[in-house]
Parts: C-alpha cells; structure tokens; sequence
C-alpha cells in the first residue's frame, strides 16, 4: 500500500460538473482529490480487504441474532422497546440487506481492523462505485496508469444483481433522502440507476414528504403509495420520528431491513468482540460500564453507539484526551469504548479504507484520509488502484 | 478479475427518477365554483357542453356526500381543509354527529379519447390554500380555470358514507419523517 502522486485529469472538474458530482468541493475544500492515490497489491485487496469483510459480514449477521436471542443485549442497542418486535421479525422473515461500508484502519502490513460498520445509510457510494472507475478507465488511457493495473470495484455490477435477486421484476421502488443534502442524494440516484437496470420502477420522495394514508400506507410526494422504501436515513432516527408507530403496519418492504438497525450500531462492536475474541479483525471493544481496567489504562476511543461523519468521537490515552471531534451532536447517546488504532500516515495523511458490502459479499472499496485522526466531514475521498 | 465495467453515471437530480416509471395519461379538465361558471363557459364548438356542466355537477354533490372525508372534530377537519371550510353534519339515524369539508365547487375532465361523457370529481378546500379532490390526492391552486391534469384525478375516491368519522390518528398527514436526524445530512 502506497500513496502514489499522479497527475491530475487536465478537465476533471469540469467533467464532475458535467456529470453532476456537484460536491467534488465542499465547504470551500476539495473532496475529491486526485492529485495522488493509493495503490495496493492484488494480495492486499483479497486477503487483507476482501475476504476479511465478506468474513466480518457473516460474523455481523450471527451477532445480530445473537443480539435478538437476548433482551440483556437489544437493551444494549438504543432501539426504543416498543419496535423491538419490528426489528425482530425483519429477521425471522430474512428480509435481504441490500449494502453496507466497513471502516477499515489498515496501513498494507497488518490485518485490517474494523473501526465500525456503517451498515444502514452509507454514503460517497457515487464516487466509489462511478466517479472513482471513471478515474481509473480515463488515467489508463492517459497512460498516467499502465495497462496491467486494475481497480476493486464490482459495486456497480454486485448492486444490480443484488436488486435483481431481492425484488421481483418491475417492482417499483420509492428512493427517500432528505431533501437537499447533494451527497444523499447521490448515493441514492447511484442506487435508483442500478435498481433501473436490474428492471424495477425507481421514484424519488424528500423524506419529509412522505405521508400516512387514512389505512396506514406510506405515500410519496405524489401521493403514491409506498410499497418497497430504501431510506437513506437511519433506523435508529426512524424508530424515534412521530411516524415510527405507523412501521410496522405500513405493508412497506424497507431497504435496508430494520434489522440493520444493530448492525449499524457500535453498540454490536462490544458484542463481536465478546463473540469472536481476538480475531484479527477486530478492535476490542467493551461497553462503556463494563470496560475492563487495562482497556480504558490503554489508548482507546469512546464512541457514541450512534453517530455520522465522526461526531462525537473522543481518543484517550488513560484519562489524557489525545483528540476530540469538534462536532458533537451525538453526545447524549450511551457510549462504548474500543481499543486504538492509529491510523497509518501517508504524507501527513491518514486514510480511512471503505470496504463495500453488497448482499453478503465485500466488492469494492474506496479511501478517504484526513489530517485529523478522526474522520469527519472535511475528508478527502482518493481514488484507488491495483498494481499490475 | 476486480474490474467493474459501471460507465460513467449522470447524476440527474430528481429527473432521473420516475422514467421507468408510470407516465400517467392525462387529460383535458377545469374547475368551476358553481354550475354557473361551468355554464358560463360551456360552448357547442368546446369540449363539454351546458348538458355536461349539469350532469356532473349533479354528479359531483353525490360523490361528495358519499367520498368526502369526516371527521369526529371541527378541529380535526379545519386542521386539514382550513378555518370555516368545515360543515357540521348531525347524524340524523342516531349516534354522534360528524364534520365534512364542504363542498366548494367540482371538477369536469374529457373522457379519455375525447367521446363519452365527461368525468366529475368534487373539490373541497385545501388547508394550506387552494382546493383538493376528497381523497386529497389532486390539489389544484385555484377554481374557474382549466389545463391538463392526470386522469387519475377523476378516480373515485373510497366511500366514507356510513363510516366512523377519522379521529386524529387516522388522519391523513405528512411530514412524520426526518425530524430525529441529528445531523445535516443523515448518511454517513
């Protein structure tokens, strides 16, 4: 693993505006960054990225059952009792995940740790799985990169089939985010696109937009009823919103299922690493009023069990804070903390790995890196190649 | 092995949705207060006649009676069709009265492919302004007008004759998403 400068596409700006990657730039910054990238070994991405994921998703789903085999546990997980049953029976009735993106520290020598599974609403799916190729075809021809190198990236095809097999043909789907976040919105158009070519009906609703028919129904923007609804917003938000009673008896399939609401809940990192100690994949991780004496001596992370873009996120050493996030919207929420792990450094950068799930297998990835040791909302997404 | 063969993706905005989805056909429509102003405009050369403005309008305060939405509070039914929009209608066969928007005036469409007879639907009052169909789901901004609207406008909404009044729960609302979100955007 290296991080490579390269020239940059001479247009690519004005390609981005083309296309309408509106937020290659955002807060006065740049977001997509392409004036270096990283490379990795075939060897890297399949035994040290790819197959650990597909291996941490499974060991993800047997800790969601795990969790809902025990109300010690779902007491854990911040899920308001009365729709633990919502949550429940979207698991017996094996209703399909569609995607998810690990958090990965990983520097190229050791096996990658998982930081945490944002395994609900994850975003920068557009330049993972579109901007980023576009890159990658375009560098190649520009003879920037050889022939012989490739990229990790089979999100696009993986999230067809996945639509493909989880909805019957010409289903329609209604798409929800809320209104005017452009980075939304671009993953759930990625989303819409792909849904499109594996042969179903896409719409778009603003969230706020929904409404409730007198017999319980969501409706759209329109007033068309919602039968199948990806959500790009958080279960955990949903089960809390004066709509969340109306849920379970909407007749509405939700992507992603309302299982994941565990899943996407570092409350499950405490319970993977009580499950699988030590595995090489993992951090350990205590709830907060459990945590061992030399987990909380040692470096380590106190986390909100729920949180975006690095929120709320504190790194101790002992008692001494070593750096805190600025933003700190999720501080009320109940806290686990999880063993450190520096992120590695490239040119005063630490990148942060996106490991992507579709269905149940690992199929791309993407970077992003920031200056801070805490990933939050001002990183830079990097392009990534293969070596050939 | 690990290639993906995804081409370049346009990111549309909202106009990239819906196309594979249902293009409603539409058809031609206009809006009266009164079967006056629907007399007023008729035509023999237009498409609805003085005959057709009388056969919906009749037709109208029917549907009206049978598909307007009740309520079992004033307060329910001017929260959703405004102040004074709202009718006390006591119940003549016994038990509790009810309250029904009232009705404001009605809407004729030309039956698709143009022969046949017109189509009626009955308008209520909107409470953000404006005026609706009864099940709500047509709002048009302003009565004594005309243009094109989705056919799915004329279909007749669920009979609510002989039904319980809605109470506030059952009431049809929007807006009960999105409040929770902590942060700007809610993906991460």
């Amino acid at each position: 693993m290296q991080r490579i400068p390269l020239p940059e596409r001479p247009d690519w700006r004005a390609e981005a505006e083309k296309l309408g990657f509106t937020f290659a730039d955002m807060y006065g910054e740049p977001y997509w960054d392409e004036t270096s990238a990283y490379s990795f070994t075939l060897q890297q991405v399949e035994d040290d990225i790819e197959d650990p994921c597909t291996e941490l998703h499974a060991m993800c789903r047997e800790a969601v059952a795990a969790v809902l085999a025990s109300e010690r546990l779902m007491a854990r997980m911040g899920i308001p009792r009365p729709h633990w049953d919502l949550v429940a029976a979207s698991w017996q009735a094996d209703e399909p995940e569609l995607y998810g993106r690990f958090d990965l520290a990983y520097d190229g020598k050791g096996p990658a740790k998982l930081l945490e599974y944002n395994a609900d609403t994850p975003t920068s799916l557009y330049e993972s799985a579109s901007f980023q190729w576009l890159w990658f075809e375009q560098q190649q021809a520009a003879r920037v990169l050889p022939q012989s190198t490739d990229q990790f990236n089979g999100l696009h095809e993986a999230l067809v089939a996945r639509f493909a097999q989880i909805f019957a043909a010409d289903t329609d789907v209604h798409f929800a985010a809320v209104t005017n976040a452009p980075e939304d919105y671009a993953t759930v158009e990625t989303l819409a696109w792909a849904a499109r070519e594996a042969g179903l009906g896409a719409h778009y609703t603003d969230l706020d937009k929904i409404g409730i028919t007198a017999n319980g129904q969501f409706t759209d923007s329109e007033d068309r009823v919602i039968g199948a609804l990806f959500k790009l917003y958080p279960w955990e938000d949903l089960l809390r919103d004066p709509f969340a009673d109306h849920l379970a008896g909407a007749g509405c399939r939700f992507i992603e299922p309302a299982w994941k609401a565990i899943l996407s809940n570092k409350a499950i990192l405490p319970v993977l690493w009580q499950m699988f100690p030590n595995h090489p994949n993992l951090l350990p991780a205590s709830f907060i009023d459990e945590a061992p004496a030399d987990l909380l001596a040692s470096r380590h992370v106190i986390k909100p069990i729920f949180s975006r873009e690095g929120q709320s996120i504190t790194i101790y050493d002992g008692k001494q804070v070593l750096e805190a996030a600025t933003a700190r919207d999720y501080d009320q929420h109940p806290k686990i903390v999880q063993g450190y792990q520096a992120l590695p450094e490239f040119a005063g950068m630490h990148p942060v790995i996106g490991a992507w799930v579709v269905g149940e297998a690992c199929v791309g990835m993407g970077l992003r890196e920031d200056r801070s040791l805490i990933t939050q909302d001002l990183s830079r997404f990097k392009p990534h190649f293969i070596e050939g | 092995m690990k290639r993906s063969r995804n081409v370049a993706l346009v990111l549309l905005g909202a106009a990239a949705f819906g196309v594979a989805g249902c293009v409603e056909e539409k058809t031609e429509a206009a809006a009266f207060e009164s079967k006056e102003s629907c007399l007023a405009e008729a035509s023999p050369g237009g498409w609805f006649s003085a005959a057709d403005c009388e056969t919906a309008f009749a037709e109208a305060q029917v549907l009206h009676e049978e598909t307007a939405p009740r309520y079992e509070s004033r307060e329910l039914c001017e929260q959703e069709h405004g102040v004074d929009a709202c009718a006390d209608q006591a119940s003549s066969g016994g038990g509790g009265g009810f309250f029904m928007p009232m009705l404001m005036g009605y809407m004729i469409g030309q039956a698709l492919g143009g022969g046949g007879r017109v189509m009626s639907q009955p308008v209520v009052r909107s409470a953000g302004g404006g005026f609706a169909t009864p099940d709500g789901s047509t709002k048009i901004g302003a009565l004594n007008g005309g243009g094109q609207i989705r056919a799915s406008a004329f279909a007749k909404a669920p009979v609510t004759k002989g039904l319980a009044p809605m109470t506030k729960a059952q009431v049809q609302s929007r807006g009960g998403f999105g409040s929770s979100a902590a942060a700007r955007s809610a993906g991460g």
